[in-house]
């Protein structure tokens, strides 16, 4: 199966090809590696950024503790975990029941749901009015403002959508026969047949809630709510000392407490992809409709 | 769950006639709705209707104002918002052109890797830069990048060159831009040829290369066409999103190269969240809005074309 269409001439030039195909994707892997690895070595290193090895020249794991015990860094983590947790619930609960009663064609002002979502797709008031409306809900300054906006989510809602059309429908009509109510469908035979699913669009909104930050630079002004994304772009921004010096009392970090605090916001999506990797196509069409 | 009328209906397989009887039917599917019907109707249709305030003059000071047209009338004459229009085009397109030739010409390429495991290895390897935020992506680079003890100029002055602050030069800015999306998009973005091109049956090619064509024909005859129609819906899709270039933008700029690379969302949140603009920012938002609009309602309508259905 390795050679498909092996015929014995050509069968050189098919093997150059293969072995240059091969060391050519060693080295797109090493481009794409090289920065990530640059980043962990430095973290690790007392003297980061001043030697050009992938190894730390004076090892040490100072930087970490100082993320997880220096208050001003510790507290953004924790906001973040936070905002993460409850977003990621609602977010998830709203899009389940919402992709679920989308189905229900049956249901009436089922139209009027479907458009009410529709149109949201297509057409949006822009930056400027949803900040006037947090401004005017009082939300300003509140985690709620980073929490609520986020949770509806019509792509996600269309994947969960495609998801539940896809599994077997006569077992709900079974049940349907037997006298089981639409909800009762929902709960007892829809959702424990969507756990897969759950779980991974779960991680899919997990993530986005964990890597939101424009909605913190928009909605939250206040030093102690900023979350981790919006605490590192201020600290690596600012000491690599551009002019924006509009959040000049955060202390200077050095530059490995800097490397170890990207590696941090990193890691927790690096660990939650894997697990969704069965929805990336459909995911990739979903999402080019989005930002 | 008890009402026997309902449950009869169901059972006998008829729809409850009476509208009554199906609203009832379906009642906590309502009751569970209404918490998602809530933050819909406030935070998208609110702000919606806010729009109207792009027919005003309203700033932190003075409080709303109609003024017909004259946002719109201002916005034409514009010169920073013709600039960031311009920014807007230059960054989108060239970003989505460079996107797609690579992310079709590596897919083509990691296709002839024949070897399941060591396939997935790279496509695994290449992906991993999707999955990182673009705050921790900027951060990645600016700290490479950086002219006090970044990798690249220790490396440009072990080499005996001058250490340039690549980040704050209109000159750099660019290229350094399309370059991170790249390393940024372009594993991503071979998923879905990946996906097309193993939909393309093995028998084309057998018969192919059994009438004697080479490879280079296979790909011309057989592989390109095979995935020519996944290639189109992904440009339409894309080109729909062409304005909403921004957070990759947002992370990456800076005040020195705002010339090159302020584009129209950067643009309405410097006017109207920095400077409280919010009448004309709404203006400008407006404007972005409803071009967005009819170029996601004719991209659906090409994809539907192409594919059968739409993306909506």
């Amino acid at each position: 199966m390795q050679e498909k269409f092996s015929f014995a001439s050509g069968y050189r030039s098919r093997t150059i090809f293969r072995v240059c195909n091969i060391v050519f994707f060693i080295l797109l892997s090493l481009v794409m590696l090289v920065p990530i690895l640059k980043v962990i070595s430095d973290s690790f290193d007392a003297k980061a950024g001043y030697a050009l090895t992938l190894l730390p020249t004076q090892f040490t794991t100072d930087a970490y503790k100082r993320v997880f015990t220096d208050r001003e860094l510790l507290n953004p983590l924790l906001i973040s975990i936070f905002t993460t947790a409850i977003g990621t619930a609602l977010c998830l609960f709203l899009t389940t029941t919402s992709a679920y009663v989308l189905l229900q064609t049956d249901m009436p002002g089922h139209k009027i749901l479907t458009w009410l979502f529709f149109i949201t797709m297509i057409f949006s008031g822009g930056m400027v009015p949803g900040y006037l409306l947090i401004k005017g809900l009082h939300l300003m300054n509140t985690l709620w403002s980073c929490i609520l906006p986020p949770a509806i989510s019509v792509a996600d809602i269309i994947l969960m959508k495609s998801f539940f059309e896809s599994l077997p429908q006569s077992l709900m009509e079974a049940a349907a026969i037997d006298g089981c109510t639409p909800f009762g469908i929902f709960i007892k035979i829809v959702l424990p047949l969507s756990k897969p699913a759950l779980a991974s669009i779960g991680l899919f909104i997990g993530v986005r809630y964990w890597n939101q930050f424009f909605n913190f630079v928009m909605y939250i002004t206040n030093n102690d709510l900023f979350n981790f994304q919006v605490k590192l772009r201020d600290i690596v921004l600012n000491s690599t000392d551009l002019q924006n010096s509009n959040a000049s009392d955060t202390v200077l970090m050095s530059r490995t407490v800097q490397n170890a605090c990207v590696i941090v916001s990193m890691i927790p999506p690096l660990i939650a992809y894997p697990f969704c990797q069965k929805y990336f196509t459909t995911g990739v069409t979903l999402g080019a409709v989005k930002e | 769950m008890q009402n026997t009328a309902a449950t009869k209906e169901i059972k006998t397989g008829v729809r409850p006639h009476t509208l009554a009887a199906r609203i009832y039917k379906y009642r906590y599917f309502y009751l569970i709705m209404l918490p998602a019907i809530a933050l819909l109707i406030i935070f998208k249709y609110i702000p919606m209707a806010g729009v109207s305030l792009a027919f005003t003059k309203y700033t932190a000071f003075a409080p709303p104002k109609f003024i017909g047209w004259d946002n719109f009338k201002e916005l034409i004459g514009d010169a920073s918002f013709l600039s960031a229009l311009k920014n807007t085009l230059i960054l989108s397109l060239v970003n989505l052109f460079l996107g797609m030739l690579f992310s079709i010409g590596f897919a083509l390429l990691i296709n002839e890797i024949h070897r399941k495991l060591v396939k997935s290895v790279f496509q695994t390897i290449l992906y991993i830069p999707h999955f990182i935020s673009w705050v921790v992506t900027a951060s990645i680079f600016y700290l490479i990048l950086s002219p006090s003890g970044g990798v690249i100029n220790q490396l440009i002055v072990g080499l005996g060159g001058k250490s340039t602050y690549f980040m704050i030069s209109e000159k750099w800015w660019t290229p350094i831009f399309y370059l991170i999306n790249l390393w940024k998009g372009v594993g991503w973005g071979m998923i879905i040829y990946i996906a097309a091109l193993s939909g393309i049956s093995d028998e084309l090619y057998e018969a192919a290369s059994i009438d004697g064509a080479g490879r280079m024909k296979q790909m011309w005859y057989i592989t390109l066409p095979g995935i020519l129609n996944t290639i189109l819906v992904v440009l339409i899709l894309h080109l729909a999103s062409v304005l909403n270039i921004f957070q990759s933008v947002f992370v990456l700029q800076n005040d020195l190269v705002l010339n090159v690379s302020e584009v129209i969302e950067t643009y309405i949140y410097r006017v109207g969240l920095l400077q409280s603009d919010y009448g004309y920012s709404t203006a400008v938002g407006l404007f972005k809005s409803i071009i967005s609009m009819l170029l996601i309602l004719v991209t659906n309508n090409a994809c539907k074309k192409i594919k059968g259905e739409g993306i909506l």
